[in-house]
């Protein structure tokens, strides 16, 4: 049991210092000197060479990031030489917003996602299966700037809904009401694809497990359909569902931004954006290894849950 | 005849395939009483496990067409929705199913697979429900049952999982227990333990059994009486006395020459049935097993023979040339 996690965790690590070298290295690969671009006008090779010494860019590379990296464990991502703010302070400003899109995004696509995949799986090639895969077909082909956009010229424009088009953020604490108005397209838009992929999966798996001898067991003990449904086939039927969902999160933290770009919402993608824009390079490094740190994260959790969820895996 | 537990009456169950209908099951009719235990025995393929699940009202398939009548305890099974027939599973008939290995949800602790239909069934308390469970597992030998509870299938040994399956078939005390091939797919000495638990079960909790094999060696000291199926018909049926000594249909010799005796010498060749089970999408016109038969008239391929009495009370045979009675009273 103890031994499937310890093997997990020690590819959690291992993943986890391959992105950090990547999240540093980046800089590096990126055009343009810093001290050029922190100098600005001050610019000259007495000058640069202070600043190299100062900010430790004449040392080794891995000098460097042994340096870095001793930063990060302490919660310094640096301090942006354009906004002269914090990078994590920044960060941490932007990531509840993508937090609340993400789980409204998902209440929304599990909810739709679960009992129609039960629908179908229940009856697989009857017309409402057939429907729901063909339509699941045409959404999966949709991309998501596409979405939002019909979605706020439909809610927005035509319908007139208040607070629903762009540049209408404010935060929770602010007004709940227009935050989650304004947050509600977005999150749908994030939502669509979720949907389907976890209806597919679901579907798929559940209409194999539908057909198992302990489902025919389950039946002949004379238990409702409905019973079988959720107790018996749901749980062994998930794990894929539960996979996919850990990828599929992780992925949305670093996909949101096309949504947040079009509506000017401030989360992380929108600061990603602002930030290539403006060369920051130091909250470019921040986001890019906080983004996929928190993906690797999300992954391994969504392993531990279904850990839990199917103890077969405990045997292997 | 209030006092029969199964009537099953001209029982058809026809399968549409792409080959066209395939009769699995093809007019059966027998009766069950109470507290009776009945041998369905055949070789694979020839409509065993159809039959069983046809009794139960459990179509496994679909494109299954089932005429005729099962009344089990008076309810007619045949022809009624799943929402019926579930009112009667699990309380009036439950089936043993024949692999341990698949028929337990692998996800799922065993002793809430067990006490499942005690709460929903019969409406226990979760603690009552926990504490007959356990006993049911004391009862079919699991040793300690409380531990036992917790644990998942994947924990435990095939016979103790088919310990389980009967714990759950039997916790509403059926009065009908349809076990299919409860022991194929457990060790020797295992499958003997698994038998004897079921007779012992079957006397304590007076319930009819019916134990569908292909091992005549199953049936032949735990069964009153013995179904002979081949090819989706009865072929002979009896007493099982009459039809281990005084059997008249030739497959019922060819399956009982089949099966190894203790007391052959060592390297005797094992006696096989010559072919194979017929094709159900091309049956001849006959007797469906004239063409392995070595008795095989032209009137076996022609004409199909229908189930006739032998004189003693009980024991029919469909065979246009029976073998003589081994008693010299035929």
């Amino acid at each position: 049991m103890g031994r499937y996690l310890l093997q997990r965790l020690v590819t959690l690590i291992a993943i986890l210092f391959v992105v950090s070298i990547g999240s540093f290295y980046l800089i590096h690969l990126l055009p343009g000197d810093p001290a050029f671009l922190i100098l600005g006008f001050n610019y000259n090779p007495v000058t640069k060479a202070v600043l190299d010494a100062q900010l430790g860019l004449n040392q080794p590379i891995y000098l460097q990031y042994f340096t870095w990296i001793g930063h990060v464990f302490h919660g310094n991502l640096g301090t942006s030489f354009i906004s002269h703010q914090p990078v994590l302070k920044t960060i941490l400003r932007a990531i509840p917003i993508d937090l609340e899109m993400i789980v409204i995004s998902q209440i929304i696509a599990f909810g739709a996602a679960i009992p129609l995949a039960m629908r179908s799986a229940r009856r697989p090639d009857s017309t409402l299966d057939r429907l729901l895969s063909a339509g699941s077909f045409i959404l999966l082909s949709v991309p998501g700037f596409i979405v939002i956009v019909l979605l706020v010229l439909i809610v927005s424009v035509k319908l007139g809904v208040p607070n629903t088009g762009p540049s209408t953020y404010v935060p929770f604490m602010e007004n709940p009401f227009q935050n989650l108005s304004s947050l509600l397209l977005p999150s749908i838009t994030l939502a669509v694809g979720s949907f389907v992929l976890y209806f597919r999966v679901l579907r798929s798996d559940l209409t194999g497990v539908l057909q198992e001898e302990f489902i025919t067991m389950a039946r002949s003990k004379g238990i409702s359909q409905r019973r079988i449904m959720w107790r018996h086939a749901f749980r062994p039927a998930s794990v894929s569902l539960l996979g996919s969902a850990g990828v599929n999160i992780g992925g949305l933290l670093a996909s949101g931004f096309i949504v947040q770009f079009l509506l000017a919402i401030p989360g992380i993608g929108f600061i990603l954006v602002g930030a290539i824009n403006t060369s920051d390079y130091l909250l470019v490094q921040g986001v890019v290894l906080f983004v996929s740190g928190s993906v690797v994260l999300v992954n391994f959790l969504f392993d531990f849950i279904i850990f839990f969820v199917d103890p077969r895996i405990s045997r292997d | 005849m209030s006092n029969e537990l199964l009537v099953v009456k001209d029982l058809h169950t026809t399968f549409a395939t792409a080959g066209g209908e395939l009769p699995a099951v093809d007019g059966i009719s027998f009766t069950l009483g109470q507290n009776e235990t009945l041998g369905i025995v055949g070789e694979s393929g020839s409509g065993k496990t159809v039959l069983a699940r046809t009794i139960m009202g459990l179509q496994a398939i679909k494109n299954a067409t089932v005429t005729g009548s099962v009344k089990i305890n008076g309810s007619e099974v045949v022809g009624t929705s799943e929402e019926d027939k579930r009112k009667i599973w699990g309380t009036e008939v439950s089936m043993i199913f024949q692999d341990p290995m698949t028929s337990l949800n692998p996800v799922m602790r065993i002793g809430k697979q067990v006490d499942e239909t005690l709460r929903i069934l019969l409406g226990m308390s979760k603690e009552d429900a926990k504490k007959r469970a356990i006993e049911l597992l004391e009862l079919v030998g699991i040793p300690s049952p409380e531990e036992r509870y917790e644990a998942f299938p994947s924990e435990l040994s095939g016979g103790m999982r088919q310990r389980v399956v009967i714990a759950t078939a039997l916790a509403c005390s059926p009065k009908l227990v349809l076990a299919d091939e409860p022991t194929t797919g457990l060790d020797v000495t295992i499958q003997a333990q698994i038998l004897n638990l079921l007779d012992e079960l079957k006397e304590k909790m007076q319930m009819s059994v019916i134990l569908i094999t292909h091992d005549l060696g199953v049936v032949a000291t735990r069964t009153s009486r013995i179904i002979v199926m081949y090819a989706g018909r009865i072929v002979e049926m009896g007493s099982t006395q009459d039809v281990f000594k005084d059997h008249r249909m030739p497959y019922t010799r060819a399956l009982l020459e089949s099966a190894p005796k203790v007391s052959n010498p060592s390297h005797t060749r094992l006696v096989t049935i010559a072919g194979r089970p017929p094709n159900l999408l091309a049956l001849e016109k006959g007797c469906a097993f004239a063409p392995r038969c070595k008795f095989a008239t032209d009137k076996c391929h022609n004409e199909r023979p229908e189930l006739q009495a032998t004189g003693t009370e009980g024991h029919m045979f469909a065979c246009w040339n029976p073998l003589t009675s081994s008693r010299g009273d035929a």
